[in-house]
């Protein structure tokens, strides 16, 4: 067994024979291109990273400890901090593991409007996500454009449910309100919109060709590492694999929906990102499938009590969120509050396959490689 | 491992692989590999389309889509249904609904919410005495509202709340300690109303963990309770 001692104290010789110095650095916790206090410990010979040892637990909240003193009902409000650019697929997957341990069926416009909801979110999250992109390699107007954009969805939002960031909005047993009157027309707009700003992205930042030879063939994981790690979402898609659980366990209204799952061939920070630039023109295609045909029926299909008490068992739920599985288990006494709460977040697992992407590249290359993955810290320490 | 379960597993992989290989897919596009001199031409003018974009928007002033806030404050239009502080509502009589059942504070996640039962009703059996609120430990998550039987809660859109000193943050809600508008439209005149309710500040009463415990301000000043002048202070900042 190869301990963290032995990975810091071995010598990496050079290719030609000759010895240089290896030393440490830290990269993060205080990091803009860490997106957040994720600490990277690099073992580096000149520029090129020979290992890396990443360090977490500085914004570690202790939400699975909480969320054994707290009730049912609320801990739809503790996910909303774990992934916040996914806050509402969050509160979908643990509604959803709610539903199914008290055996609720909901209807068919509760599954149609979470569905639509879940898209935007992923559109929204992967604007941000190619702003923060374009800002890590050193281009500045993508992040200005994709915040301009990202607006949009975050309007139609707060319109809906009355926040912008953490929403709250999706309950056990439906939802918190009934959509806005201006949903359907507001989101047909923003299909509208978005669609050739979406060229618009491609032209600006994809076909460039500083960012073509930045992100070629740099940081490659094949698919069955890739898979070992436990990496999920796009990072996983783009090695090769169409692991989706929208297409292999269809939830929501996933099933009614035709679309397809990009894939890349390579598996290097480029298919990474080219997978998810096709993502956004999917989603917009599965809303557009949906948002004219919503069921009518009621939002909310049980009493709006204070304390939900699950029969004891043990309940696991998963669903597909921008960065991969988010996955919600818990063991229930049959009490108000969950004997033991655990939440499966995609980052946490994604993190670890930079262990094979980044030795051996520049630290410039280390960069493009985590903002590729598209890291949210406070998902992974949690 | 045992033959048995190694042919199961075996078969769990082959479903899951042929499941795998159902799902339709799309290739990731890739830009072609070019050599040397092409790269240059091809580089020239993919930067040319990203600069005639950066110029299209600079000349186009219809794209611009920047708020001046805060000096568009009067024109700032906010949707409906925007959380932020919470208030109790109170009818034009200036008299609330509430009737201190404390449910509002057992689904609270953070325990933001503290209802203090007034010590000697007059009305009622049992009146609301305090609604003690903490906006620092809020999280906006609108339970208390969807909670409250009787709807006497609501989040506006007032957003700015800003201090120097977290202790402002904690809240009370109510206008008056007492009983409820249908309880007290049971008495005589409204001079019995008036008497049988006691009006209070939005900084008065026992406050349950007063921030200032909280937020490393040395004791000296700190405002004392019974401290008249203080206590006028406080509440000329947010009223």
């Amino acid at each position: 067994m190869v301990t963290l001692n032995d990975r810091i104290s071995c010598h990496t010789p050079n290719q030609d024979g000759t010895t240089t110095q290896e030393y440490f650095i830290n990269m993060g916790p205080q990091h803009p291109s860490t997106h957040g206090v994720l600490r990277l410990i690099l073992k580096m010979d000149g520029e090129t990273v020979n290992d890396i040892i990443p360090v977490l637990g500085y914004i570690h909240r202790g939400i699975e400890k909480k969320a054994e003193a707290v009730g049912y009902r609320q801990q739809v409000h503790l996910t909303d901090r774990l992934d916040y650019l996914c806050a509402l697929m969050n509160n979908w997957a643990v509604s959803a593991a709610i539903e199914k341990a008290l055996n609720l069926e909901v209807n068919d416009r509760i599954q149609t409007v979470r569905t639509i909801i879940a898209e935007l979110q992923r559109i929204q999250s992967h604007q941000l996500w190619w702003g923060v992109f374009g800002m890590d390699l050193g281009a500045f107007t993508p992040f200005l454009y994709g915040f301009r954009d990202r607006e949009k969805i975050t309007e139609i939002f707060e319109k809906t449910m009355g926040a912008r960031l953490t929403m709250n909005y999706f309950q056990p047993g439906g939802m918190m309100y009934d959509i806005h009157p201006d949903f359907v027309k507001d989101i047909k707009e923003f299909i509208k919109y978005f669609r050739p700003i979406l060229k618009e992205y491609e032209d600006l930042f994809s076909g460039n060709i500083i960012v073509q030879e930045r992100l070629k063939n740099v940081g490659i994981i094949d698919a069955q590492t890739a898979l070992a790690y436990g990496a999920t979402g796009p990072v996983l898609r783009a090695s090769g694999m169409p692991l989706d659980l929208r297409k292999m366990q269809p939830y929501g209204a996933y099933s009614k929906v035709n679309f397809t799952v990009p894939v890349g061939t390579v598996g290097d920070s480029w298919d990474r990102y080219q997978v998810r630039i096709q993502e956004m023109y999917q989603s917009l295609l599965i809303i557009e499938q949906l948002i004219d045909n919503i069921p009518d029926g009621p939002h909310m299909t049980m009493k709006y009590a204070a304390k939900i008490k699950p029969p004891a068992g043990r309940y696991y739920t998963q669903m597909e969120t921008a960065r991969g599985i988010f996955g919600t288990f818990f063991v229930s006494d049959g009490n108000d509050r969950p004997y033991r709460m655990h939440f499966r977040t995609p980052n946490f697992n994604n993190l670890w396959s930079i262990l094979k992407m980044a030795p051996g590249g520049r630290v410039a290359d280390l960069v493009a490689i985590l903002s590729s993955i598209d890291l949210v810290v406070p998902d992974m320490d949690r | 491992m045992n033959q048995e379960s190694n042919m199961s597993a075996n078969s769990k992989t082959d479903q899951s692989a042929s499941a795998l290989a159902q799902v339709p897919i799309e290739n990731a596009k890739r830009w072609p590999d070019l050599n040397y001199f092409n790269k240059i031409i091809y580089g020239a003018s993919s930067l040319a389309k990203g600069m005639k974009i950066t110029f299209g928007y600079l000349i186009n002033t219809k794209t611009v889509v920047t708020q001046q806030y805060p000096e568009n404050r009067e024109t700032l239009i906010l949707a409906d249904r925007v959380r932020a502080n919470l208030i109790m509502k109170h009818n034009e009589n200036g008299y609330h609904d509430c009737t201190s059942c404390h449910i509002c504070e057992g689904v609270c996640p953070n325990a933001s919410i503290h209802v203090v039962d007034r010590s000697e009703p007059t009305v009622s059996k049992k009146e609301l005495g305090y609604f003690v609120w903490r906006l620092d430990s809020c999280t906006f998550c609108n339970l208390c509202v969807m909670a409250c039987p009787f709807s006497c809660l609501e989040m506006t859109g007032q957003f700015e709340s800003s201090t120097y000193d977290q202790s402002l943050l904690v809240y009370n809600l109510n206008q008056y300690s007492g009983a409820t508008q249908n309880n007290l439209a049971k008495l005589a005149d409204d001079q019995a109303r008036t008497s049988a309710i006691k009006a209070i500040s939005p900084y008065e009463g026992p406050v349950a963990l007063e921030g200032y415990h909280l937020a490393g301000i040395p004791k000296e000043f700190l405002p004392q309770k019974s401290d008249a002048k203080t206590s006028q202070a406080r509440e000329g900042v947010n009223p």
